[in-house]
């Protein structure tokens, strides 16, 4: 069962005609709007307590427990107390360069979320080259890494600006690589088709997600992923005991809000990525489509968390050599193979 | 027992004897250059020109074997300067030797040592800070503590301490102006790494000039945390008020060991004899110190390397807890601890005894379990084992070049621990082991102060044992010392403990009155934190920064 993109389910449910241009232009931003406020709900509950208490729990600590039930009002002092601060702009900074950087981190992970399908009919738009899509504007977050680094003014936050692009430029490729060796297996880079690709049954009752028909490439693509986000092992564009916080060293107030907002909605996109292409997407028994789908970003993002509790740091040239030594190499392979399985069987 | 050393090199062994030095075999090795000698009640000193200081000082390292320059003290007499370099062997320590160099009182100044022991170029530097004398020949003599625009020598007799002194707050000049790299490779860049960092544990202010990410050059700069505890100490009286000033110096729980040093140098340098019952107690409690130090050392490297408060610092502190408890119990503070007297200790341990003897098993018997953990999560880790083996490597003889001691010396297989090499306390009646490891890098200090922790639990296990057989009438925890301590005057006396970095020495010179006269701390961490730039250089940011870690050096220590 296909279910149609988000705009054209609201003008079905609103009564409106779905042929209209202007119908369609309102409903698609009132459904980016509404596709926006979840995720931004979801992270607003992940970075101030999610985090904390997840953390906690692998510490051996309690954390935020004081205001509301589970501490969960500490969203809301948070946001008051961050939103509260002084914006601190450095002598010299590169406006507006330095201003953009922001809203770039911010905005380009939100973006790949419109071509996600999570289930109960939430899809913003179906686009053919859905996939390439995602990886475009995941990739764009760079480019506001090294604004945000060489704009501060800062050497700490220049060599994090710097570190970003090394390290996204040697794990995106494999990233990417892998990506497509799913495409070979759907055989197509829409997300709805991926998505259906992946709905009959492996053996028994295990579903032919390519997370179980290819586990190299899904335990390939969680580990360039964590490079991607930039969690430990591999956190070093912002490394806190080196270069004090990399390229957001010098970002306060809003701004930084917006950049922790940023890192967060990235995380969140990585496990949408990964829930569409390996686990099923929305799929799964009894609970509905949307929540599955939760569960399963939720599920990579305590995986990030974990890593990032336990793991220590690699050091940035045994990154850049991982990275194109180790994994660029193995996502070779895994294309390759799965190429030559593919066109056998097939 | 386990205490025996490994046998040595007999060649350099000049005046050595079953029944200690033969300092007259020395004064032959030196021949002319002995002007004459003092008593010191640690060793023999001998008075040399002070254009004479690296020929003799050679000789003694090259030709009599003493390779460890312990410490410089300067200070002012009435009539002349003195700068006594005190000298022992990493083999014996209890081999000891000063050379006394005065100066001309109008024009201060003699050969500097830092040609012949790498060590002695802060300690120099201290002493023209502190007190003003010049050293010649000095590779770089300049102020080390204080602020380059102050004004006069504190420790000087005619220091005006009235005078105000005027601190600059200014920008740094570009310190590439002058550095000669930058002119045939212009892609050096300067990076101000502390003194506000998240990684320098404390106010330590490195000097970095970056290659790319890899290290070109590196200075630390220290003295943020300089709080004139010498000149505190010689203004406090021996019998009470100095004592707390050492929980000062190394403050991360590391307090009874400094108080140790303290206590161990007035003691001997007024025939105080300090019962058996108070040694126990003492050797327990800095035992205690030592792993609640190697704990937050563990914790604070793990967070250098790791990156975060992750769940390894969590673990280091769990266990540290667990140890200040009980040193709460014993000394009703958790670091400030002052438990230590001269001649004893403050008060016996906590009642019910067998209640308090239960908490130190149990806390014994879960170490072995919670230490597995920690090798489990941290040392088992590979990632964490690729980014330390190899990484911050000092050879053996950089580190006898720099004086270092400690778990940083032992990391690089240098067999040093004043515990057993210059036995005091309860030390050489129990059985425990000296721990080395040979690979000198930062993964070997991490290894060194874990399996410590075990040598610590299990001498604090037999003091336990020895606590509770103890009979009940002979349970003395003070020696009778007179209200007001006035040891005889100009006696001079250098002694060191096992800090929990590394030896731990005082020098005090007495005049008679119930204050010491010249009161010097010798601290490790002082002399491991100049091994820094060696360890550092060409590595990458993150290898400086774990290095720097695995130093474990505690600012208050370093600055005093």
């Amino acid at each position: 069962m296909q279910s149609a993109p988000l705009p054209e389910t609201l003008a079905n449910l609103l009564g409106l005609d779905p042929n209209s241009t202007a119908v369609m232009i309102v409903l698609s931003l009132v459904g980016a709007g509404l596709i926006g406020t979840l995720m931004m709900t979801n992270t607003a509950l992940a970075g101030p307590w999610a985090k904390r208490k997840i953390t906690a729990a692998f510490t051996d600590r309690i954390a935020v427990d004081r205001i509301g039930p589970y501490g969960l009002f500490i969203i809301v002092a948070d946001a008051v107390r961050l939103l509260s601060k002084e914006l601190i702009v450095p002598e010299g900074a590169d406006r507006p360069a330095w201003d953009l950087a922001p809203l770039i981190i911010a905005s380009t992970a939100l973006l790949g979320f419109a071509v996600i399908p999570m289930g109960n009919g939430i899809h913003l738009a179906d686009p053919e080259v859905g996939l390439a899509y995602v990886f475009a504007v995941a990739s764009t977050t760079s480019i506001g890494l090294v604004m945000a680094g060489y704009a501060s003014n800062n050497k700490y936050s220049f060599l994090g600006g710097l570190r970003a692009v090394a390290q996204n430029l040697a794990y995106e490729i494999p990233l990417i690589l892998t990506g497509a060796s799913v495409v070979i297996f759907a055989g197509s880079l829409q997300m709805s088709e991926i998505v259906a690709a992946q709905q009959q049954s492996l053996i028994g009752p295990l579903p032919s997600w390519y997370a179980f028909v290819n586990p190299f490439a899904f335990v390939l693509f969680m580990i360039a992923n964590l490079a991607e986000v930039g969690r430990n092992p591999f956190d070093i564009p912002e490394a806190p005991t080196e270069i004090v916080a990399g390229y957001q060293t010098e970002y306060s107030s809003v701004y930084f809000v917006l950049i922790y907002l940023g890192e967060f909605i990235h995380i969140f996109l990585g496990g949408a990525i990964i829930a569409t292409i390996f686990l099923g997407g929305p799929a799964g028994p009894v609970l509905p489509g949307i929540v599955w789908f939760l569960i399963k970003i939720w599920g990579v993002f305590l995986f990030t968390q974990w890593a990032r509790s336990a793991v220590p740091r690699v050091r940035i040239d045994q990154l850049i050599e991982i990275g194109w030594k180790g994994m660029l190499v193995l996502s070779l392979a895994n294309l390759l193979l799965t190429a030559v399985i593919v066109g056998v069987t097939v | 027992m386990s205490l025996e050393k490994p046998s040595r090199d007999t060649a350099l062994d000049v005046g050595v004897t079953e029944d200690g030095l033969d300092y007259d075999a020395l004064a032959d090795l030196l021949g002319g250059h002995v002007l004459d000698r003092e008593e010191h009640v640690n060793a023999e000193g001998f008075v040399i020109r002070p254009d004479e200081v690296q020929e003799v000082l050679s000789t003694l390292k090259e030709e009599a074997g003493f390779d460890h320059c312990a410490c410089v003290t300067a200070q002012e007499y009435d009539d002349r300067y003195e700068s006594i370099y005190h000298l022992r062997k990493f083999d014996d320590p209890t081999q000891e030797l000063s050379i006394i160099v005065p100066s001309p009182k109008d024009d201060p100044h003699n050969e500097s040592a830092a040609r012949v022991y790498d060590t002695a170029d802060w300690h120099e530097r201290e002493a023209y800070d502190l007190v003003g004398i010049d050293y010649d020949d000095h590779p770089d003599l300049r102020r080390i503590l204080l602020p380059e625009t102050w004004q006069g020598h504190p420790l000087s007799q005619d220091y005006n301490q009235d005078q105000p002194q005027i601190v600059s707050l200014r920008e740094h000049a570009n310190p590439l102006e002058d550095d000669k790299r930058s002119e045939d490779d212009p892609d050096t860049m300067f990076v101000n790494i502390g003194p506000h960092h998240p990684a320098t544990h404390g106010v330590l202010h490195v000097e970095t000039v970056l290659d790319g990410e890899q290290i070109a050059d590196l200075e630390p700069d220290i003295g943020y945390l300089h709080r004139c505890e010498e000149q505190m100490c010689q203004q406090g009286t021996y019998r009470h008020q100095i004592m707390p000033y050492p929980d000062r110096w190394d403050y991360i729980s590391a307090g009874i060991l400094n108080e140790w040093a303290y206590a161990r140098a007035a003691e001997d340098l007024a025939d105080i004899e300090v019962p058996e019952y108070a040694q126990v107690i003492r050797t327990m409690a800095a035992e205690m110190c030592r792993i609640a130090s190697h704990e937050l050392a563990l914790a604070t490297f793990a967070l250098d390397v790791f990156g975060d408060f992750t769940a390894v610092f969590q673990y280091g502190i769990r266990d540290r807890e667990i140890v200040q408890n009980l040193l709460e119990d014993l000394t009703g503070q958790r670091l400030m601890f002052n438990y230590l007297r001269l001649g004893g200790v403050a008060w016996d341990l906590p009642e019910p005894r067998e209640e308090y003897f239960e908490k130190i098993r149990d806390f014994l018997d879960d170490l072995p379990h919670k230490l597995e953990e920690i090798h489990d999560l941290v040392t088992g880790n590979e990632i964490f084992q690729m980014r330390c083996v190899d990484t911050g490597v000092l050879s053996p003889e950089q580190v006898k070049q720099y004086g270092a001691t400690g778990p940083v010396a032992r990391g690089s297989g240098v067999d040093y621990d004043i515990r057993r090499d210059d036995p005091y306390g309860y030390y050489d009646e129990l059985d425990w082991n000296v721990v080395t490891e040979q690979g000198g890098d930062n993964f070997s200090r991490v290894l060194v102060r874990l399996r410590e922790v075990e040598e610590s639990a299990r001498i604090i296990e037999q003091c336990v044992d020895l606590l509770e057989q103890w009979p009940e009438d002979d349970r003395e925890i003070q020696a009778n010392v007179p209200r007001t301590l006035r040891p005889d005057p100009d006696k001079e006396i250098y002694r060191s403990v096992e800090g929990a970095k590394g030896e731990l020495g005082i020098y005090i010179r007495s005049d008679g009155t119930d204050k010491p006269a010249r009161f010097k701390i010798r601290s490790p961490c002082f002399s491991n934190l100049q091994t820094l730039p060696e360890m550092s250089q060409g590595e990458y940011i993150p290898d400086m920064i774990a290095s720097l870690g695995s130093l474990d050096i505690v600012l208050g220590e370093v600055d005093r």
